[in-house]
């Protein structure tokens, strides 16, 4: 409510010890986890939690910050205000903005020397201030800088397509969710830097300037009257100018964000090159890596526990909970042999293969003994692309494994689909209450259900009559804690945790 | 069954707890040594599950089920 205070250029130096300001994206459904991580990892303060940001302060090192596991992208904050007043002209708009983003040459070069310190580029600022001395003598350079611009908008398409393809499996996660308008931009003009007109020696020019990309994205109002390439454009140019700083979409020294909506108007530097959600223990990836540490973080997992994942494809979610709390041991299953293959990969680039141990079995079979681990934390495969095609049929099969290889007291974390999410409902209802969910199931084309007696003895039941009955004995020692809905970039999912509070059958 | 029959006796000896070379070579079996080609067997059904580059394969055939 109201508007932010504009942040004023007052970070000059910073040291590991000293507080700063960033914000860190997130992917939808993720904010929570993040806001909990940052305070719990960094000691941070003033944490501010927006759709796909969290803003917060905190004092702490490169390093340190590289440790956040629920983040997609972390900035340093330079500015962060309310959103910008949206005229009908363009002219207005962008001059509105240039007012925002740009300021006078001596805070950029601030910005830069706290930059560089946080990347222990110290001493360089000499350097810095001669390069700009130099560049700002240099004449006018129109045909690079429009050259460069549209350069800009083809990086800025390949940077984001980076970002989605890091995931070599079956998901995909777009860092933010962005309801308004890209910013890329199909570009017919080749990369070239002109040096007609300047009179200068561009090899020259490129070892002296410091370089530059313009990251803009806007949605909402703002988006209405103007493109992000349009804006990116327009800020590239007026920095170009005020600092003298060269635009290089390939590899800059820099890279400058811009994010306008209807929330606020935001300006960072990214600290790291790479998403954080890059990791770099991990070869071949699989679910998001955000996604299965989220999950893992509400599995409780304590020193000394036995964790295991029935459906482990690539191990991602084995690999996030063994870096993170290497004081459990880890167990993984899987039907796929291609798939363990890539998990034993993965665990030996980790170099966790003393924590993980792999399994070829069925989840509808573990060959493991009842009630021996704290924790089962899994991605059930949903979709055309995996070879389960009827899941919601499998589902309580799956369940009752599950649940019988937990201890009491332990937890399940699962992630699902929309559609098992349903399925799974009516499958833990408490015994007693009569949802029409549990009834109305598409499990009428099932032959006997079958159902667990005191005894443990399976017997079959026909008909629908069984059906409620199924949900209500099957899984009533299954109680839920917590549903996560979470943005798996084009699909939706849920984290749903549930803890064992008695053995099935009592 | 590892291929260090000379290495560790077919049942312990009383007072192991005690042997020290023993314990030693029991801790080496146990949790040093990696099987990654062999088989795991069933104690009461004798069914080999085969180990393959160090992941036993446990799944079960139709008939089995």
């Amino acid at each position: 409510p109201g508007a932010v205070p504009p942040h004023r250029p007052g970070l000059v130096k910073m040291s590991s010890a000293e507080p700063g300001r960033f914000f860190c994206t997130a992917g939808r459904g993720l904010e929570p986890f993040l806001a909990r991580e940052v305070r719990a990892r960094l000691g941070a303060t003033e944490v501010d939690c927006v759709s796909g940001k969290v803003f917060f302060r905190a004092a702490a090192a490169p390093d340190e910050l590289r440790k956040l596991r629920s983040g997609e992208r972390l900035f340093l904050l330079l500015k962060k205000h309310s959103p910008l007043p949206v005229s009908g002209s363009k002219g207005k708009m962008l001059h509105e903005i240039k007012r925002f983003v740009i300021e006078e040459p001596k805070y950029w070069l601030d910005v830069i020397s706290v930059w560089r310190k946080l990347h222990g580029h110290e001493g360089k600022t000499d350097d810095v201030s001669q390069e700009n001395t130099l560049v700002l003598k240099r004449k006018s350079e129109e045909e690079t800088n429009t050259a460069s611009k549209r350069q800009k908008m083809e990086r800025v398409r390949a940077i984001v397509s980076e970002e989605c393809q890091v995931e070599a499996g079956e998901r995909c996660v777009a860092p933010e969710r962005m309801r308004g308008q890209e910013y890329w931009t199909e570009s017919k003009t080749s990369s070239e830097f002109p040096s007609k007109g300047s009179g200068e020696n561009p090899t020259a020019n490129e070892k002296l300037s410091f370089s530059f990309r313009v990251s803009c994205r806007c949605s909402g109002a703002i988006a209405k009257i103007l493109t992000s390439q349009e804006i990116g454009r327009v800020i590239g140019i007026a920095l170009v100018k005020q600092c003298g700083w060269r635009a290089d979409l390939r590899d800059p020294d820099v890279e400058i964000f811009v994010h306008l909506n209807d929330i606020h108007s935001v300006v960072g530097i990214p600290l790291f090159r790479l998403p954080l959600a890059n990791r770099e223990y991990i070869r071949t990836a699989g679910l998001r890596s955000t996604v299965a540490w989220a999950m893992a973080s509400l599995a409780e997992i304590s020193a000394g526990a036995l964790v295991l994942d029935p459906m482990c494809g690539l191990g991602t979610i084995l690999l996030e909970a063994a870096k993170e709390w290497p004081e459990a041991c880890y167990w993984g299953a899987d039907i796929s042999d291609s798939q363990l293959e890539g998990a034993d990969g993965n665990i030996r680039t980790a170099g966790l293969m003393d924590k993980i141990e792999l399994l070829r079995a069925s989840v509808k079979a573990l060959p493991l003994p009842s009630e021996s681990f704290d924790s089962v934390i899994s991605d059930i495969p949903f979709g055309k692309k995996f070879k389960i095609t009827n899941d919601a049929q499998l589902l309580p099969d799956i369940l009752q494994e599950m649940e019988r290889v937990v201890r009491v007291g332990g937890t399940i974390v699962l992630l699902l689909s929309q559609d098992l999410r349903k399925r799974m409902d009516g499958l833990t209802k408490c015994a007693g209450s009569d949802s029409p969910e549990a009834t109305a199931d598409g499990n009428s084309e099932a032959a006997p259900a079958k159902v667990l007696s005191v005894d443990g003895n399976s017997s079959s039941l026909a008909g629908g009559v069984g059906k409620s009955f199924l949900s209500s004995r099957h899984f009533g020692s299954l109680v839920p804690d917590g549903v996560y809905a979470v943005s798996l970039g084009k699909t939706d999912a849920f984290i749903h945790k549930y803890r064992k509070v008695s053995a099935a059958g009592n | 069954k590892l291929g260090h029959p000379s290495e560790l006796p077919p049942e312990p000896l009383p007072n192991y707890e005690a042997d020290e070379d023993f314990l030693r070579r029991l801790h080496h079996v146990l949790l040093e040594v990696e099987v990654l080609e062999g088989s795991l067997q069933c104690p009461d059904s004798g069914r080999r599950f085969p180990i393959s580059r160090g992941v036993p394969n446990m799944l079960l055939s139709e008939e089995e089920t």
